[in-house]
């Protein structure tokens, strides 16, 4: 028997392996590197900050080109040069480079490693000898003589200072700036404006319909297939329709909403805040609502028709029976609905991309939308993790309240 | 005989249901058969045109509307086919076998299914830059993400429906965990399995984010990215846009015809948990 538990045990794992590799490797590893990066200032078009760097290195490899160039470019010096002054001073800058290659020769290098990590004391070391050099260099350049090429030895001298890569380690510097900054919080209300009011229609409608369709005998079938295209088709699919329905010369309810006084013109819907907000809760519903009531239909067929027939035969009324019989036995896949529906909403990135790109002037930016351009039109990689990790944390939160307020289990034991 | 007030409330409900989801595309497919002239000023909210043909359709033809339904197809095709077959062993060993850390795992996928899309994708993109995967069909990977979740607690229900004393006696006459998996229980969770499949499919054609960031080259666009990119930085094009809307709905259109039964049995077993 013993044998038989550790047979199906090993099997089991076996059969979880790779389910395991690729939640590891697609879901829990980025989760764990997103939060490394929110403590670095982690940015992409920037190469001394395009990775995450706990200390401080040197780029052993660029300073040693540079020290060559220096040197050459002094030997060429030393001959257009006239005066005594200057031969004086070149003779100085020698010794000031020949004395920082030493120093990184003895005190810096590592074996053969092209970029090593350095301390604070090495780094101050350093940071003192190339500011030497350069200072040298200026006033060097300003003696009045023959120089060869002032720009192009300033311009090599520079590269001291990309050898030099600094930390980008900033702590909980970029929480704080999150905490802060205003786009966060405006993009949060936004965000939460725009789930709460989408889910309440959704819940409220997609509760009368799942009714209507639970009564409805004829044509059950049709209704269902037809509640389903909303669903199944691709979000920017859908918001390019709506893009085009809400047009304002074009689009025929823009026209319909300027006819019935919801917007003064029709080109006023997507270019005024409160209606593009409206014209983005209208889509939303329309996709999901369907969705919904599929949902708690199913929720519904679950009840059992006898409580009804047995409720009515003691007098209770259409009203009692959905409050007393309905609604609780419905709590759990209101409950699963309610809660699918929100964290949905609350990344809401595709509807909004694509029908008003977060406009006009950033007054429809959700907080994926503002996260989507930290990181990919400023590539401030570290500052949008940041962003994404306080929208984990509302998920949490979200999910947290829901269930204690309605008091499920999420998993049954 | 008579039909009660109620009754009639209820069917007038009905069609105004019907009629608010169908119109849109209705609307949408009648604008894509219309002359560009016609889409914009006065006539613009005419019905039909006295001009209608399917020129849009042969622009749109030589852009790169098929090209992202054919990236579209062969990337949610391989998903498809991999995650599946996954998560049917995950699926499997959740619902029949016994493990420590069963509980630890269906934590971590429910957990991983409810975190915003927007927190992996940062590492995952450098990730694909410091490979050369981005550009690629290598984007089927990080799609498991999306998909293995919903397939594994689909496929975790069907697995529980199917009756113990099957494999039991299979077990019995001497089988092998992996032979009784493969010769008993597979069959009967096909129909689980197929569900499982379509919801994925679905699931990774209309995926946006991580194709709109992981395959900028317009070549491995995907459908609902190329779609999205119709909309030009001054001007938009109605009836191309309307006409490739029309064109990429189709292929889902289908898929809702042929497999709702499969569809609604996925949106419920994913979320209602008896």
């Amino acid at each position: 028997m013993k044998i038989k538990r550790f047979l199906e045990r090993k099997t089991a794992y076996l059969f979880i392996l790779p389910a395991l590799i690729l939640i590891i490797l697609f879901s829990i590893w980025p989760i764990v590197a997103s939060l490394r990066y929110a403590f670095f200032d982690l940015q992409l078009n920037d190469q001394a900050r395009s990775d995450l760097y706990t200390e401080a290195s040197y780029n052993l490899r660029l300073h040693n080109e540079t020290i060559d160039y220096i040197r050459y470019y002094l030997n060429i010096d030393e001959s257009v040069v006239q005066t005594d002054e200057a031969h004086q001073a070149i003779a100085e800058l020698r010794q000031q480079v020949d004395a920082f290659d030493e120093y990184v020769e003895t005190n810096v290098v590592q074996g053969l490693e092209p970029v090593v990590s350095i301390d604070q004391e090495k780094e101050t070391e350093i940071t003192r000898h190339k500011n030497e050099i350069i200072a040298g260099l200026e006033s060097f350049y300003t003696l009045e003589d023959e120089f060869y090429s002032p720009e192009d030895m300033m311009a090599v001298v520079g590269e001291f200072n990309t050898s030099l890569i600094q930390s980008n380690y900033m702590g909980l510097e970029n929480f704080e700036r999150v905490m802060t900054d205003h786009r966060v919080r405006s993009t949060l209300t936004f965000t939460l404006i725009f789930t709460f009011v989408s889910v309440f229609f959704e819940l409220i409608l997609g509760l009368a319909l799942a009714l209507i369709m639970n009564k409805a005998m004829a044509g059950r079938g049709l209704i269902r297939t037809v509640s389903l295209i909303p669903w199944a088709i691709p979000t920017s699919v859908a918001a390019m329709m709506w893009s085009y329905l809400y047009d304002g010369s074009s689009g025929i309810v823009a026209n319909l909403f300027a006819n019935i006084g919801i917007v003064e013109q029709s080109t006023d819907l997507l270019l005024q805040s409160s209606k593009a907000l409206l014209a983005i809760i209208i889509a939303d519903v329309w996709k999901t609502t369907p969705y919904m009531a599929l949902l708690l239909l199913a929720g519904l067929q679950t009840i059992p028709n006898s409580l009804y027939e047995s409720s009515s035969l003691e007098g209770a009324n259409r009203w009692h029976q959905f409050r007393y019989i309905t609604l609780p036995l419905l709590k759990t896949s209101i409950f699963v609905a309610l809660l699918f529906r929100t964290l949905d909403a609350f990344r809401v990135f595709d509807l909004i991309y694509v029908l008003t790109g977060g406009g006009p002037g950033g007054t429809t930016e959700s907080i994926s939308i503002y996260a989507y351009k930290v990181m990919f039109a400023q590539t401030r990689f570290g500052y949008g993790a940041a962003i994404v990790l306080i929208m984990a944390l509302a998920v949490g939160l979200i999910t947290w309240l829901y269930v204690k307020s309605l008091n499920v289990k999420l998993i049954e034991d | 005989m008579r039909k009660s007030k109620a009754e009639k409330y209820l069917l007038a409900a009905i069609f105004l249901y019907l009629f608010i989801i169908i119109f849109p595309f209705i609307w949408v497919f009648l604008t894509s058969l219309k002359p560009e002239s016609e889409i914009w000023g006065r006539r613009a909210l005419r019905v039909f045109s006295d001009n209608m043909s399917f020129q849009h359709y042969q622009t749109l033809f030589r852009g790169n509307v098929l090209n992202a339904l054919k990236n579209s197809l062969i990337i949610s095709t391989i998903t498809t086919v991999y995650v599946t077959i996954v998560a049917s062993l995950a699926g499997y060993a959740i619902a029949r076998l016994e493990f420590i850390g069963k509980k630890l795992m269906l934590l971590i996928i429910l957990g991983t299914s409810m975190f915003p899309q927007m927190i992996v994708i940062g590492p995952i993109y450098r990730t694909f830059v410091r490979l050369g995967w981005t550009n690629s069909y290598f984007i089927t990977l990080p799609y498991s993400m999306i998909a293995l979740p919903i397939s594994i607690f689909i496929l975790v229900n069907h697995f529980s429906k199917i009756p113990k004393e099957m494999e039991e006696s299979a077990v019995m006459d001497g089988a092998s965990q992996f032979l009784t998996f493969y010769k008993i229980i597979l069959p009967l969770a096909l129909p689980g399995i197929f569900t499982a499949a379509i919801m994925t499919f679905i699931g990774v054609w209309n995926e946006f984010l991580l194709s709109l960031t992981l395959n900028t080259n317009a070549a491995y666009h995907t459908a609902p990215v190329a779609i999205s990119f119709l909309r030009g930085q001054f001007e938009i094009f109605w009836g191309q846009v309307t006409a490739a809307t029309v064109i990429v709905t189709i292929p889902t259109l289908l898929i809702v015809l042929l497999f709702q039964k499969q569809i609604i049995s996925g949106i419920t077993s994913g979320a209602v948990k008896e």
